[in-house]
This record gives structure tokens, C-alpha cells and sequence, in this order.
């Protein structure tokens, strides 16, 4: 049987300035990819229809040659059809029209009644609402994010290791957006939920080390190692967890689950990542330097 | 005897809350509850006391403004609401003064006649020369709480069980009708929502010139009772028995005596002298030669009819107006059924505004079925996937087997509490359910290293000690993860907040029973004794 070991990092062969390295080129990286996508579409993110507004519609398929009764069946063209195997159906997406949202959903229902389409779902977001979800999501994330710096603070009550949490948790947050730009993946209110999970998430094992570096007796690297021991295994075990989601629910088309999957199981990595490296480094730092300051 | 419940106390506080969340999913007691003309067997979906939502039950789910502009702050300047709201119909062309809403508790005046727009309301205001702070989109306080409560009149009438209605509140202070109807399309809660189902009688009498119509003889607020439908028992048809009020305030004509008396002004009782007279409205509507009642519901005549000589004449006597009764025939039963559903519930103060500013979501039966079933398949999956991590990482079973039995335990306890608040089981629901399994296996794993870690526990002492140290990081994360999610709870964001409370939900039972609890089962496994 194969048999899951955490391996033992040997941090003394690296400076803090190597260490940190990797994860600020990453999250430059991230950064920039999200910037430049603002530049180019006007949005951080490819947003879904929860935050463009516009129909949806599913389309059972009932064998025969659905596709192409779908491209005929609308006098508007559709944003996006994809199909989903596993549940036999096709969604059909479209973006709301600027010049005259009235109605659009009623349309198009009737539209595909008379082409003898069935529908099993209809999702209509209108665009005044959506910006307004779009407001809220966004100002959602940020108290989250806000709640749990002010709780890190209050917990360590020291800088440094404090904000080797915030900034860790911050690229955690970056990182997976940027992924699910180049994925492709829209950001739905499914996402949002996956991005303050991660806030959840990630802080576990950051807090774990912080723990065991500055509130326990020990070396500090032996410290480091026996966080790193119990902090990976809880990391892999929720990311087997969230791929398994992700998969299974991608199979089925069950949206909602399948993107919490993919977000979370990006942001957990990017925690391996940025707790082990950034953190990790930052709390070295503190230790044989910062605090003889 | 209480020692050794002392020493296990945490473990039986697990069995106790398992054994409580077993009483939750199936006592009858917590049954679902019953909708009018249900009984419990039809409420309860599957076996368990379980609600699905629109998710994964079918439904339709709608979200809409109700559309008008309210200028805030009016000064009424001590005139009755009903002299503002005419005054204020006076400035604006074709709107009648039942459009118009003065509401002096909340100093505001609204305008729901969806054709003005915001610029000629405002004129409007300025004309009628109230003075006023600002003009907002949007009904007052009172509009929206007469439409939540017929809207859900309308949806009691029609025999929807489970529906419900609120009033939600985006961030910028807008409000929203959020309508719930599970196991119905999207086309009929709509139908039903956007008739506003106004319901008058006009009379339809003989000029030189054609047919003359008196409008609004009767409205919906005249009527003192309206029976149920019923079928007509001679021959075809049906008619909604109803009675006028008889009552007025002071110095005014009650409604009773107004028909009554537009009646006899018509010429009814000289019209309708046997039972053969009829009305021929129908056949001739421009030109009808006698006078006949309309029945109208949104400004459209669905029926019309004569009347019966000796009701006629009782009204032309002056009679009829102390008993007010009198029957509203339809031809189908069905038309019956909508006149007295429209009487009843009442009509819609301001339109909803669904096809414009609204969101809604529709899915059908088979598709809530699929769901609630891939959706089981995706969280059993998922912890079949932690389990095997785990069982890797450990290769003891002693470890690795309560920690899954407590993981699995906590959801159990979680979907009690669901069954007991009656809170309906959606996807977002779900997935709150499987992140609790992930965070609860994180902090059995952070029990389980720091109590193994240094060598043999040798006493309760050592594991009480070492069980403290994990314990300071599990709450500290446990508060993260809810400070993190509180933010979705109370935001609307749709499906979101069921996610957040049962993410904080599952979280709290977790740091509070289950995690203490396996505390407790790793140290009668490990404590050499």
C-alpha cells in the first residue's frame, strides 16, 4: 500500500529572499494576468450570468439531432451551448441584450416550445440586478477578507506574523482568479462562495504554523517541519475532497459544485504554496532577525 | 456510577446530539408542515422529515420590484391622504387617483401607474404643490406589504402548497418581491403573479348614439363577501355568489346603494320584465338594445349578463340594498374559479416588474430529481475520497476510522438540524455540507498529530494537555471560517446564505461536540493504562 509521507524540506540550504521569490513571482503573475484582463474585457473575471444578466435556459436531449434544432430554434444567436452528457442536457446561454431586455426569457421559452425543444430550466438575471449582485459579491468578499485580518491581529497580536497570514490568505484569493481567467471559468455567486471558503481554508494551516513556530517550545525548524507534517495532510485531504467534487459534479453538470471544486482545489495549492514558502520565510525572518530589532 | 460518565461526557454529548438529529429526520412529530387540504403523508418528501428547495425539488423561483416612484419627506400640509392623491392625479393625464398612494405614516406619496415616468411624476409633485425631499423608484413600505400579502392570498387560492413570498433588500436599498412556488413552471407562476386581477362590474346601456358604458359600478373593495365558485344547478354555467357592502363613512353613499341605484337609473327593471329577456351584449356589443351588466376582469369584459326581473325590480324599489346579494354567472366553471380567486385575493397594488428588472428560476420536477440525486452521489464521492486520504496517511485504522465516523457524524447532526429548522435542502446547501466535511477531517488530522506527536501518551494528564494545544488552533480557525462566511449570510445573494449557515452551522457543532468527542475516543484508544 502506498503510503502518504509529508517530506521533510531542508529551508536552511535557501535564503528568505530565494523562499520568498517563487510565490511574489507568482502572485506578480496572477496580478497581471487579472489586470490585463480588466484592460482588455472591462472586468477582472469572465463573469457569468449572475453577473452580466441574460437567460439560460437547459434543453433536454432526447436523442435526435438537438444541436442543431438549438441553432435554429432562437431568432437571437446564443451566447454559449454546452452540452452535458451525463445528464442529457444542453445549456444555453444568453447574455442580456442592451438594447431590450423585456421579455427576453418569456421569447425565448416560447421559442423553444415552438420548435418542439423541452426546457427543464429557466435562469433569467436582469442586468440592473446583476450589477447589483456584482456590488454585493464583491463587497461580500472584501468584509470577509477584512473580518478575518482584523481576527488574525487580534490572535498573534504581533506584525510580522500576522501579516505573513493576510498576505498569504491574499495571494490565495489572487491566484485562483487568475486561474480561472485562463481556464475559461466564469465567476458565479458559486465561485464567490469557493473565494471566502478559501479564506476559511487557507488560514487553517497558516494559523497552524504560526502556532507551532511562536507559541510552542522548539527549534524553529523542527517547529516548521512538524507543522508542515499535520498542515499538508489536512491540505491534501480537502483538496482529494474538492477534486472528487469537481469531477463528479462536471460529469453530471451540477455547475454550482463543480466551480466550488475547481476554485477550491486551485486555492488549496496556491496555500501549499504560499504557507511552506511565504509564510514560512517571513516567520524565519521574524525569528532570527526581526525580533532582535 | 457518574465517574465514568464524567470521564466520556464529550462522547456521550455526540451520541445524544446523533441520537437527537435521528428524532429530527424521522419522528413524525417534525414533519414537514402541512399546506390547507394536505395531510402529512403528501408533505413529506421521501422518507426523512427532509425539505428540498427549488434545486432539487422543481420549482420556480421569482425576483422582482414592484414598479412605481415614491417622493419622500411630502409635507401633507394637514390635507387627508385621499385629497393629496387627488390632487396629485389632477397633474397627470389619464391616471385615476387609485394609482396614486398617499401614505401620511411614512410621508410619502407613490405613483404605481407603470406609464409615468419619473420626470413626469416629478412634474406632478411640483404641480400639486406639496412640498417634497426627493423622488425614488420603487413603492412605499405599506404598497409592498399589501402586495406580499396578495400575492400570497393568490397563491393560497390557487392551491399552490409551499409557496412563499418576501421582501428582500439588495445593498442599494432597492426592494425586491422574492416569490418561492416549488413543483410549478415558470409560466404559471408567472401568469399568476403578473394578472393584477382587477375585477369590476361595468353597465353596458342603449344611447341614440350605440352603446354607452358606465364604468366601475362595482369594484373589488365593494364587496363585503365573496362566496366560492359553483356550479350553476340549472343547466350549464357557474356563478360566484357575493354580497355589496352596506356600509359607508359618514355623509357618503355606500357602495350597495350606488349600484342600487345606477341599476334603476339604467332602466334594468323596465328592460327585464320575464325570463326571456335576455342581454345581447355578446351579439352586438356597439349597439346593444338593452342594458347589461359587464363583468371585467383587467379591463377585459369576460362575461356579460341581464338581470333577473325580480332582482331588477327589487333594486328599482330600493329593497335590494339592505341584503346586497347577488350572483356573478360566468359560462365556464373554470372563469368562475379566476373571478373569485381575483375578488378574494384582491388586486395587485403596482405592477411586478418580471420581464424587465426581474430574475427568476425555473426548474423543472425530473431536473430537482437528477439533482438530488448527483448531488448525493458528488458528497458520498467526496468522502470516499477524504476516507482513502486518511486511511494513506495513517495506516491505523484506530486513527483513521473515528475520524471518518465523526466527519460523517457531524453531517449527520447537520442534516438534523436542517429537518428541524424545516430549512430546504439546496445545492448551494450541499456544498456547505461537503466543505464542513472537509474542514472537520482538517481538524481531526490536527487532534490526532498533536496527541501523537512526542512519543507514547502515557497518561490523561499528557493528552489532556497536548488535546488543549490543538485546540487552541481548531477554535482559531473555526472562528476564521466564520467570521469568513457571515458576511454571505446575511447579504443577499441568493442560494449563498444557505451555503454560509450551514458552513457556520456544521463548523460550530464541529468545535463544540464532534471534535471534543474524538478527542475523547483517540484517548481511550491511545492512553496506555
Amino acid at each position: 500500500m502506498v503510503a502518504i509521507e509529508v517530506p521533510e524540506v531542508n529551508y536552511t540550504e535557501y535564503s528568505n529572499r530565494q523562499l520568498v521569490a517563487v510565490p511574489l513571482a507568482v502572485l506578480v503573475l496572477a496580478l497581471a494576468i487579472i489586470g490585463g484582463w480588466y484592460l482588455v474585457t472591462g472586468a477582472p473575471a469572465n463573469l457569468g450570468l449572475e453577473f452580466t444578466g441574460g437567460v439560460e435556459l437547459r434543453i433536454a436531449d432526447d436523442g435526435g439531432d438537438v444541436e442543431q434544432q438549438i441553432e435554429t430554434a432562437f431568432d437571437r444567436e446564443p451566447d454559449a451551448v454546452r452540452s452535458i452528457p451525463a445528464d442529457d442536457v444542453y445549456v444555453v446561454t444568453f447574455r442580456a441584450a442592451d438594447e431590450d431586455p423585456e421579455g427576453l426569457a418569456n421569447d425565448l421559452s416560447a421559442q423553444a416550445d415552438a420548435a418542439g425543444l423541452s426546457t427543464s430550466a429557466i435562469d433569467q438575471v436582469s442586468p440592473s440586478f446583476a450589477a447589483d449582485t456584482a456590488r454585493t459579491a464583491i463587497f461580500g468578499v472584501a468584509l470577509a477578507f477584512l473580518g478575518m485580518s482584523v481576527l488574525v491581529f487580534a490572535l498573534f497580536r504581533t506584525f510580522v506574523p500576522s501579516i505573513a497570514v493576510v498576505a498569504s490568505a491574499f495571494s490565495d484569493l489572487v491566484i485562483p482568479v487568475a486561474v480561472m481567467n485562463l481556464l475559461g471559468i466564469q465567476m458565479t455567486l458559486g465561485t464567490i462562495a469557493a473565494l471566502l471558503m478559501i479564506i476559511g481554508y487557507s488560514v487553517d494551516s497558516d494559523i497552524l504554523l504560526n502556532n507551532s513556530v511562536l507559541r510552542r517550545t522548539g527549534e524553529f525548524y523542527e517547529s516548521v517541519s512538524r507543522a508542515m507534517r499535520t498542515g499538508v495532510t489536512m491540505t491534501l485531504t480537502s483538496m482529494a475532497a474538492m477534486i472528487v467534487m469537481a469531477i463528479v459534479a462536471a460529469l453530471f453538470g451540477v455547475d454550482l459544485l463543480r466551480n466550488i471544486g475547481i476554485i477550491l482545489s486551485v486555492g488549496l495549492c496556491a496555500d501549499l504554496m504560499n504557507t511552506y514558502l511565504l509564510n514560512v520565510s517571513l516567520l524565519r525572518w521574524y525569528k532570527f532577525e526581526g525580533v532582535k530589532r | 456510577m457518574l465517574e465514568p460518565i464524567k470521564n466520556n461526557w464529550r462522547i456521550l454529548l455526540l451520541v445524544v446530539v446523533v441520537l437527537g438529529a435521528t428524532v429530527a429526520l424521522f419522528a413524525p412529530q417534525f414533519g414537514p408542515q402541512t399546506a390547507p387540504g394536505e395531510d402529512a403523508a403528501e408533505a413529506q418528501q421521501g422518507i426523512t422529515n427532509l425539505q428540498y428547495g427549488l434545486d432539487l425539488a422543481g420549482g420556480t423561483r421569482v425576483r422582482a420590484p414592484l414598479l412605481g416612484y415614491t417622493a419622500t419627506e411630502v409635507d401633507f400640509d394637514g390635507d387627508t391622504p385621499d385629497d393629496v392623491a387627488r390632487a396629485v392625479a389632477d397633474e397627470l393625464d389619464g391616471v385615476s387617483a387609485r394609482d396614486i398612494g398617499a401614505v401620511p405614516e411614512e410621508t410619502a406619496v407613490e405613483v404605481t401607474d407603470p406609464s409615468v415616468s419619473e420626470s413626469e411624476f416629478r412634474a406632478a409633485m411640483d404641480a400639486s404643490g406639496y412640498a417634497y425631499d426627493d423622488v425614488r423608484s420603487g413603492v412605499t413600505q405599506e404598497t409592498r406589504d399589501v402586495a406580499q400579502s396578495v400575492i400570497e392570498g393568490k397563491i393560497n387560492e390557487a392551491g399552490l402548497s409551499g409557496g412563499s413570498v418576501q421582501q428582500v433588500q439588495s445593498l442599494t436599498g432597492e426592494y425586491f418581491i422574492l416569490v418561492e412556488v416549488p413543483g410549478e413552471d415558470r409560466s404559471d407562476v408567472i401568469d399568476l403573479l403578473e394578472e393584477r386581477g382587477t375585477v369590476q362590474i361595468d353597465i353596458a346601456y342603449p344611447t341614440e348614439n350605440g352603446t354607452a358604458i358606465q364604468e366601475e359600478v362595482l369594484i373589488q373593495d365593494h364587496f363585503e363577501d365573496i362566496g366560492t365558485a359553483a356550479q350553476s344547478d340549472q343547466g350549464t354555467g357557474a356563478y360566484v355568489p357575493v354580497t355589496v357592502r352596506n356600509t359607508a363613512p359618514e355623509g357618503e353613499q355606500s357602495p350597495a346603494h350606488g349600484f342600487q341605484q345606477a341599476v334603476a337609473d339604467r332602466g334594468f327593471a323596465s328592460a327585464y320584465n320575464t325570463n326571456q329577456d335576455r342581454c345581447d351584449y355578446s351579439e352586438n356589443p356597439d349597439d346593444v338594445s338593452k342594458p347589461c351588466l359587464l363583468l371585467t376582469v383587467d379591463g377585459e369584459v369576460v362575461n356579460s349578463f341581464g338581470m333577473d326581473p325580480d332582482l331588477a325590480d327589487s333594486m328599482a324599489s330600493g329593497s335590494w340594498a339592505t341584503d346586497g346579494g347577488f350572483r356573478l354567472t360566468t359560462t365556464e366553471f373554470s372563469e368562475a374559479q379566476t373571478i373569485s380567486i381575483n375578488l378574494r385575493a384582491g388586486a395587485l397594488p403596482a405592477d411586478l416588474d418580471i420581464s424587465g428588472q426581474g430574475t427568476s428560476r425555473s426548474i423543472s420536477a425530473a431536473q430537482g430529481e437528477n439533482y438530488k440525486n448527483y448531488s448525493l452521489v458528488t458528497g458520498i464521492l467526496a468522502v470516499f475520497a477524504v476516507a482513502g486520504m486518511v486511511f494513506l496517511r495513517y495506516r491505523e485504522p484506530a486513527v483513521a476510522l473515528p475520524m471518518i465516523v465523526t466527519a460523517l457524524a457531524e453531517v449527520y447532526a447537520l442534516l438534523g438540524f436542517a429537518a428541524l429548522l424545516s430549512y430546504p435542502l439546496e445545492l448551494a446547501v450541499i456544498a456547505g455540507f461537503i466543505a464542513v466535511v472537509g474542514t472537520g477531517v482538517d481538524d481531526l488530522v490536527i487532534i490526532a498529530d498533536e496527541v501523537m506527536s512526542e512519543g507514547e501518551v502515557n497518561s490523561k494528564k499528557v493528552f489532556d494537555s497536548r488535546f488543549r494545544r490543538a485546540f487552541w488552533v481548531i477554535g482559531a480557525a473555526a472562528a476564521t471560517t466564520i467570521i469568513a462566511m457571515s458576511p454571505l449570510m446575511v447579504l443577499s445573494l441568493g442560494d449563498l446564505s444557505g451555503f454560509a449557515i450551514f458552513t457556520i452551522l456544521g463548523v460550530l457543532i464541529g468545535v463544540l461536540i464532534t471534535r471534543p468527542a474524538y478527542g475523547d475516543i483517540l484517548r481511550r484508544l491511545l492512553t496506555v493504562r
